[in-house]
């Protein structure tokens, strides 16, 4: 096996890894192979010295593997030492001042859009009612064209509508989590 | 020797060929594998492990032909590490030592 077989075997068998990760360890087996070939090993020679690139692989993945587990450990046993405080200060405070406030907006819009939605449902109702009664007689044409018009913005604010709230529930939710997360954990990584 | 009874040792291993000094990885691959029976590549899962909880800290230093190499230092925390897990090995090889040979002499005696 030469360097690029190697090396491309290996970036396979690591597979799932962030790529990030992949491409840190890629190099470093890479620097290995230019030192050894600065020492004049040919790159076979290097390659099965090196080990076979699926173990090598999996050592690293074990590796990954045992820092998430540790990292978590470490998560817990702060969470059970209790929260320093600053992330419930935190909190309190961005919800007192922005939080609650920019919900209370989006809310406000969602529901302004379902009010002109009824709005303008009612004044088509109006419209077709008088021109089935034959009330309007003399602009029905203009008439018929206000009424298109007005079914149309009714289809996009009944989209708007849906999206809206929809959006909301769900960025709501979210929103919700990552406050229980600073609640607990406070403002770290991860 | 056990594959399993290495893999928890090397790490220690590792820590202990950096005591004497900084070093890069292909020096410590030679280093490791010189003394113990393992594969050159069995030193860079180590490393990145050890780097990421912060035993070792890395830089990189210009080397005299080609690109500059990244260069592994133990860390303070490292070196607590390193000489609790010494003295640890230390007294486990010799309570292990022994049984061995008192084994070994029992049946000798046979």
């Amino acid at each position: 096996m030469n360097k690029t077989e190697y090396l491309k075997r290996l970036s396979d068998e690591l597979g799932h890894m962030p790529y990030g990760d992949v491409k840190d360890i890629i190099q470093s087996i890479e620097e290995h192979f230019d030192e050894g070939l600065g020492e004049g090993r040919s790159e076979e020679e290097i390659a099965a010295s090196l080990g076979d690139p699926k173990e090598l692989a999996n050592e690293f993945k074990d590796g990954a593997k045992f820092n998430q587990i540790m990292k978590k450990r470490k998560r817990m046993a702060d969470s059970f030492k209790g929260p320093d405080g600053r992330g419930r200060i935190f909190v309190i405070v961005f919800n007192a001042f922005v939080g609650i406030e920019c919900w209370l907006v989006l809310l406000a819009a969602v529901i302004a859009a379902f009010m002109f939605l009824a709005a303008d449902l009612g004044i088509i109702g109006v419209l077709v009612a008088s021109m089935i009664m034959g009330k309007i007689t003399e602009f029905l044409v203009p008439c018929i064209f206000l009424v298109l018009t007005l079914v149309c913005v009714a289809v996009f604010l009944v989209a708007l509508v849906i999206l809206g709230v929809k959006y909301y529930a769900k960025g709501l939710k979210s929103y919700i989590r990552w406050n229980k997360h600073v609640w607990n954990y406070g403002l770290g990584e991860d | 020797m056990n594959s399993q009874i290495k893999k928890g040792i090397l790490d220690l291993c590792v820590l202990a060929l950096l005591e004497k000094g900084d070093s890069y990885g292909y020096d410590l691959a030679g280093s490791l594998a010189r003394k113990v029976e393992v594969a050159d590549g069995t030193v860079y899962p180590i490393l990145r492990k050890l780097a990421s909880e912060g035993i070792v800290s890395t830089y990189l230093q210009e080397s005299q032909n080609g690109p500059p190499r990244k260069y592994y230092h133990l860390t303070d925390a490292g070196r607590k590490k390193l000489n609790a897990e010494r003295e640890e090995w230390i007294k486990f090889c010799g309570e292990v030592n022994g049984i061995i040979s008192e084994e070994t002499g029992g049946k000798a005696d046979e």
